[in-house]
């Protein structure tokens, strides 16, 4: 156990290292630093990865019942997707919100005790893996989403109203590429978030007998998914491009973000992960 | 008397380019010229002649009056002009003062357009020249490879040469800010001002293939068309067609408004709300200001873009101020070179050299040689190793003293015995091989 918490100790490090060398590369416009807080973000993310499948593997304390292997699994997503759109849109870019977040998330998860969760039984099934896989990466893509629709955002207005393009803006990557962040999360993430959600009725009506039971956490997520449908629409149907979606994008990161520690953490619910 | 720099130029800042088209100097050669010749007071020479500046740099060793007529006959009479008209208008700096200016104009603090990268290309062909030509001796090697060395350190440590300082480069920058890369894009010229012509030409150059043309003269259209590859339209057609533009550059010479806001309203559905970049140069305008305010849709007038222009011009001034910085530091460092040209600093400096290494040396075998070395012991070793050093540079030494009785060779030599023992701590450039190869074909 030791051992784990030792390798845990050091993949909060290299993310760290990672956010902090980003940001300064960042201020400093030098590549190289930048370069060094992704490779620093690799490193960190291959050994997180190898902290998961040792502690799946070795089923330690059951692992799956276990809070703090979920959150875990979310800091592990958050860095997936960055990592699929540096390679699919040369964002590296992204590092600015994909690392600071995988470390929170990743710091959150050794914060709490590593307590049991009163998970029925149908655990190991499809429908419970696909429930968790898919609003996961749903939630690294708006994450990702997010970061793109601020500074979208933010070049946006400084290209309107003429500001003088400062250092860091003239660093920036394009408004095109920004909205192609967008797109992606909106593109993928609605028919994942809608798996997500659909698969965990599924399951409910197996463990429970019954789908919907009106807990905060299924309201929550099915208001979510009105938004998110919505969005999905105007941005299939060409009505939406870059100032609106970016900032729908925005508005569903913070509600689900809110969702997930409000609700998971403070609400009772079947969802709860309090310790 | 010692060999001094000397510099003799008209500049943009000095001369009107009537006068510089006079003067200029292209295919002048000092040898064949009359600027040097056999015992004549010109010993090395560079002559450097752009469409901004014309100057002649030499290394004498006479007082300045005598160089100054040699020179500017030979300029004069090269150029077919007159000597006083000349004389009028050109500019002298002597020494550090000399090595300053040079130091300037090589990393474009002196240029027209401040910052503007091509002088030093053009300064690179001048040495080359003089090279070939073998005007160039120690001190206008030395100066030109420190100058080259200088603009490099001020190209990289400030940001007096980043950032566009033209109208039609400024927007297209603006453009990549809100494309990314241009090949996707397509843009229409409606009007074909010079600036918009300009514009394209710089759009073209970034990458953008496809290439509009709407005007009220056919022919022009047409013209403007062909020559970017485009497709020429007449001005009824010009609305029709504008979903299709990503980038719209405007400069009609209508009175009035041409492209509405609700116009573009339209356009915008038609388009799935893709952004467009409109850019306005015409005066009066041609666009809505009101469409700046629809989402996806960036308008710029030609007071916006030279404002633009204006902050990067005064982000470059800002620079040049820390880029003037490093000139002094770097004059001051070749002065100390220049000094050291003479004989007896490098005497005094090769034998401190030496001292230096006899007593590392000295320590070290005082240390091998134990805790009870007795006094006399250490006494002989380190005579020893003082009297090795001095006997060892004694021949340098009067080598160099009888060459410097001959006149003329004495710098040749102390600047090769000064590389040889290294006496300036040199880094050399691992390139620096190449370099000399390039320089002496």
């Amino acid at each position: 156990m030791l051992s784990f918490r030792i390798l845990d100790f050091f993949i909060a490090v290299l993310y760290l290292s990672g956010a902090l060398s980003f940001l300064l590369g960042l201020i400093y416009s030098s590549k190289k630093t930048q370069d060094k807080s992704v490779l620093l973000t690799i490193i960190g993310f291959g050994l997180h990865s190898l902290d998961l499948i040792l502690k799946y593997a070795l089923g330690i304390g059951e692992i799956l019942t276990q809070s703090q292997f979920y959150i875990s699994l979310l800091a592990w997503s958050f860095l997936l997707i960055y990592f699929f759109l540096w390679w699919r849109l040369k964002l590296k870019f992204l590092s600015i919100t994909a690392a600071p977040l995988a470390l929170l998330i990743f710091s959150g998860s050794l914060a709490i005790s590593p307590t049991t969760l009163p998970v029925p039984g149908f655990l190991q099934g499809l429908w419970f893996g696909l429930h968790i896989g898919t609003l996961f990466i749903t939630m690294a893509l708006l994450a990702m989403g997010f970061g793109a629709g601020l500074a979208y955002l933010h070049l946006d207005r400084k290209i309107k109203f003429k500001a003088k393009l400062s250092n860091v803006s003239r660093d920036l990557p394009s408004l095109h590429t920004f909205d192609r962040a967008n797109h992606l999360a909106v593109i993928i993430g609605f028919p994942l978030y809608t798996v997500g959600v659909l698969s965990g009725f599924i399951w409910a009506a197996f463990t429970w007998k019954t789908i919907f039971t009106w807990d905060p956490k299924e309201v929550a997520t099915v208001f979510i998914w009105f938004i998110f449908a919505w969005l999905f629409h105007r941005r299939v149907s060409g009505a939406w491009k870059g100032k609106k979606p970016a900032k729908m994008v925005i508005l569903l990161f913070i509600l689900s973000l809110a969702s997930f520690i409000g609700i998971n953490f403070f609400i009772e619910t079947h969802h709860s992960l309090r310790p | 008397m010692e060999q001094q720099i000397y510099l003799f130029g008209l500049s943009h800042k000095t001369a009107a380019i009537e006068i510089r088209e006079k003067f200029a100097l292209n295919g002048f050669e000092p040898l064949s010229h009359g600027l040097m010749e056999d015992q004549g007071p010109v010993q090395e020479a560079l002559v450097l002649s752009t469409c901004n500046r014309v100057e002649i740099l030499c290394v004498s060793s006479e007082v300045k009056e005598a160089v100054q007529d040699k020179a500017l006959t030979a300029w004069a009479e090269f150029c077919g002009q007159d000597r006083d008209t000349l004389e009028k208008h050109v500019y002298f700096y002597s020494g550090l003062e000399a090595v300053k200016h040079l130091f300037s104009v090589a990393a474009s603090l002196d240029s027209m357009v401040l910052g503007e990268p091509q002088i030093l290309g053009q300064l690179k062909d001048a040495y080359r020249k003089a090279v070939q030509e073998k005007t160039a001796g120690v001190i206008i090697n030395r100066l030109l490879h420190k100058s080259f060395s200088a603009a490099k350190r001020i190209r990289t440590e400030t940001a007096v040469s980043s950032s566009a300082v033209s109208i039609s480069y400024a927007a297209v920058e603006l453009a990549k800010k809100i494309f990314g890369e241009l090949s996707d894009q397509k843009a229409m010229l409606i009007g074909a001002g010079e600036m918009a012509e300009l514009a394209a030409l710089h759009l073209l150059n970034s990458g953008l293939k496809d290439i509009m043309v709407a005007n009220r003269t056919p022919a022009r259209a047409q013209e403007l068309a062909q020559r970017f590859n485009g497709q020429a339209m007449c001005m009824e057609k010009m609305l029709e067609n504008l979903p299709q533009a990503d980038i719209v550059i405007s400069s009609t010479g209508a009175s009035g408004i041409i492209i509405s806001a609700a116009q573009v309203r339209e356009i915008l559905k038609k388009r799935k709300h893709r952004p467009i970049f409109f850019i306005d140069i015409a005066v009066p305008r041609d666009i809505d200001a009101r469409v700046n305010m629809l989402d996806n849709v960036y308008l710029y007038d030609i007071d916006d873009l030279k404002e633009v222009v204006e902050e990067n011009l005064a982000g470059r001034r800002e620079e040049a101020a820390r880029a003037a910085e490093i000139v002094d530091i770097e004059v001051e460092k070749f002065s100390d070179w220049l000094r050291a040209l003479d004989l007896s600093p490098t005497i005094v400096d090769l034998l401190n050299r030496g001292e230096i290494l006899a007593r590392r040396e000295l320590r070290k075998s005082l240390r091998s040689l134990g805790p009870d070395v007795s006094a006399d012991t250490t006494r002989v070793v380190e005579q020893m190793a003082l009297s090795l050093v001095r006997k060892l540079y004694h021949e340098p030494i009067v080598f160099l003293k009888r060459r410097a009785r001959e006149e003329g060779s004495a710098q040749k030599f102390i600047d090769l015995a000064r590389r040889i023992f290294n006496l300036d701590d040199e880094q050399v450039p691992p390139d620096a091989h190449q370099n000399r190869k390039r320089n002496n074909p």
